[in-house]
């Protein structure tokens, strides 16, 4: 019983997680690199959303929202500053160049938000299920439910709409997508902002799921938003969301058998063990 | 052209961030001019405070810099030291023990600088203890606690108590006779001040018999508490005894709201930190925590210190600030003994043999080791404001 519970909040951490690696895995999917700001986009979004709560009152839809909008215009200046200019060079380049623009948005929030820690409102405090002696507080069942609703709201996009259609081609192939006449410049832009929107979302409910935020909090996600999307396999936006789940349940069982200081450790050995096992990932094509 | 001239400047705004972040290191770093003149000696004294200016100490760091400063100007108000005044040296080690012993090094080698008050946390001052004792320089720290911190030289001392005084208190008085605990959980932060404040709050439990259910820690910069916060209440503890500092206080209170769990719960460590009432809210209400100083109205000396204080730092008075006060009060005093012989060596035996200092927390005599004992007092959180609810000789 007692394991479930963790099971829970394991599941719910988890759902925060995969809604980060899936923004990571459409980012990754249409640029085609791996992005060191991403954790500073996820930050941006949690701020965001605090001074929404601050200036606007506690609404979380909209806060939500302006998580989602303020992460994809950041988006917007990385992808022009660190992806558009260097689409044809080699790749490393744009790689260092997220990694100046990560550092540069963690000192830009540190000096204009300030370094220290800042609360969140809390929602529905003290509210829960009880369903035998399992305990499901109404908090979790509402992150889990955003992040279930932007998954397919995202599958639904992707699938059936032209411009999903279009996002799909580029992830599979910019030049052949070029060739039938996709304007890739473009799409690319667009699947890093709706790459960067997840991730803002996902910012603003780990705020709200920890009920702080910090300048430099988003290190530790954007490393979790990585490891979750090479556990599902690169680029896989299933995956990316199974991988998320799984490193949150992992986590959370660990802690209930060790402890709190142990965290990371099963988060991480999860990952190698994965990776020795099948390299490809969980859901990863092979030999790509 | 345009493109060219966007990226050229997003690239200076980048360099101008990155240099504004370390700005107040360039200005602290200057060494005046080289235009010494020993023979007059009315060049000022400097000392050197290193404290966790920003970062998640912010509220006790601003208070070190606040306070020791208006300890200096009351001095330089009232002549200096013989005749010199007082120039402070700030530093910001971020509560980072990598940052404090390169500040440690810094105030090491400027030859001007006399002692240094500070660091906040224990673990930064055992790690700069080393370097200060090679040098021969005073460091006493207004807040370090841990049992084994003053004696690891005789350059090493600190006002604040010791944790072996102060987690018995915990266990005897704050959760079992005031709280009327009986079944105690304790949620520690993971270093070393944290292992030895549990540790005693551990030993005053097994001498009165009070059953500890639950023992968890974490790691310095942990969020998420869900899980060990399910794992404690599995044992059902009536109290939870949290040992840490403000922003993991709030955050765990809010948790524990958040999940519906009826506990009460008390903290060893925060001090009464304003920060706790503004991030933690309604759900902070109730709180309990152990503080060696605490000021009321009847103590007129110290409540126009608090006046000042809270006007110039623009927050409540805590006690980690008035200790910075008198920390830095005292060693202008033992400099003040050594007349017109000013150097680094001779200030520690100066502070040891100090017998009659009383400050704005009372009298302060150094034991062997260079640390205090103290007594102490517990403060709750009752409508959104710190209030006293016993005095010192609640442990008699």
């Amino acid at each position: 019983m007692y394991l479930l519970e963790q099971l829970v909040n394991g599941i719910c951490q988890g759902s925060i997680y995969a809604l980060m690696a899936i923004g990571y895995a459409v980012i990754y999917g249409v640029v085609g690199l791996v992005t060191f700001t991403y954790g500073e986009i996820i930050m941006m979004g949690s701020f965001s959303a605090f001074y929404y709560f601050i200036i606007f009152g506690d609404n979380l839809v909209f806060a939500l929202i302006a998580g989602f909008i303020t992460a994809a215009v950041v988006g917007i200046v990385v992808h022009k500053v660190c992806y558009q200019r260097f689409l044809d060079a080699p790749r490393y380049i744009s790689l260092i160049c997220t990694i100046g623009m990560s550092m540069f948005l963690k000192n830009f929030a540190t000096i204009v938000f300030g370094s220290e820690m800042k609360g969140m409102p809390a929602f529905m405090s003290g509210k829960y299920i009880e369903l035998g002696s399992i305990r499901i507080a109404y908090m979790q069942l509402l992150i889990i439910g955003v992040v279930i609703v932007l998954s397919l709201l995202l599958t639904v996009y992707l699938k059936n709409t032209r411009m999903g259609m279009k996002l799909r081609a580029v992830s599979q192939d910019k030049k052949a997508a070029a060739l039938v006449g996709i304007n890739v410049k473009t799409t690319t832009l667009i699947g890093n902002c709706i790459g960067c929107g997840l991730g803002g979302v996902a910012g603003v409910l780990l705020g709200i799921y920890y009920n702080s935020v910090l300048p430099t909090m988003g290190g530790m996600a954007g490393l979790k938003a990585f490891s979750a999307m090479v556990l599902g396999g690169l680029g896989s936006i299933g995956g990316a969301a199974v991988g998320g789940t799984l490193i949150g349940i992992v986590e959370n069982l660990g802690i209930a058998v060790t402890s709190s200081g142990l965290r990371d450790v099963f988060a991480f050995l999860l990952l190698v063990i994965i990776l020795v096992v099948k390299p490809q990932g969980l859901f990863g094509k092979k030999g790509n | 052209m345009l493109k060219k001239i966007l990226v050229i400047v997003l690239c200076l705004a980048m360099l101008v961030g990155v240099f504004a972040a370390c700005s107040d290191k360039a200005e602290d770093n200057q060494e005046p001019g080289a235009t010494a003149a020993p023979e007059e000696n009315t060049e000022p004294i400097k000392i050197g405070v290193a404290a966790p200016i920003t970062d998640k100490w912010a509220e006790y760091g601003k208070g070190f810099e606040v306070a020791t400063q208006m300890a200096a100007d009351k001095i330089n108000g009232a002549g200096g030291i013989n005749g010199r005044m007082i120039e402070l040296v700030v530093m910001d080690s971020k509560g980072d023990p990598k940052e404090a012993t390169d500040i440690a090094r810094r105030f090491t080698e400027d030859e001007d600088i006399i002692a240094v008050v500070g660091d906040f946390s224990s673990t930064c001052c055992m790690a700069t203890a080393p370097i200060y004792t090679e040098a021969k320089m005073v460091q006493l720290s207004p807040t370090a606690s841990h049992p084994d911190y003053a004696g690891m030289s005789e350059y090493m001392f600190g006002v604040m108590g010791r944790q072996d005084a102060e987690g018995p208190f915990v266990a005897k008085y704050l959760a079992n006779k005031y709280l009327g605990s009986e079944k105690l959980a304790v949620l520690y932060l993971n270093n070393d001040w944290g292992v030895a404040a549990h540790t005693n709050i551990l030993k005053g439990a097994e001498e009165i018999g009070l059953e500890v259910v639950a023992l968890e820690n974490f790691v310095d910069g942990e969020k998420d508490f869900t899980a060990t916060l399910t794992k404690i209440r599995q044992t059902n503890p009536d109290t939870l005894c949290l040992v840490m500092f403000y922003n993991e206080v709030s955050i765990i209170s809010k948790q524990i709201a958040q999940m519906g769990w009826d506990v009460q719960v008390c903290a060893l460590g925060p001090g009464t930190s304003e920060q706790i009432i503004e991030l933690g809210g309604e759900d902070v209400e109730g709180l309990a925590t152990s503080t060696p100083f605490y000021v009321t109205e009847e103590d007129p000396v110290a409540w126009e210190f608090k006046t000042e204080f809270e006007s110039k730092a623009g927050f409540t008075l805590n006690v980690h600030s008035a200790c910075a006060y008198d920390a830095l009060t005292m060693v202008a005093k033992a400099i003040e003994n050594l007349g017109d012989n000013v150097n680094r060596e001779d200030v520690a035996a100066q502070l040891a043999g100090m017998k009659d200092f009383v400050g704005i927390t009372g009298p302060i005599v150094f034991t062997a080791d260079g640390d205090v004992f103290r007594k102490y007092k517990i403060a709750q959180i009752e409508n959104g404001e710190w209030i006293q609810m016993t005095d010192y000789d609640y442990a008699d």
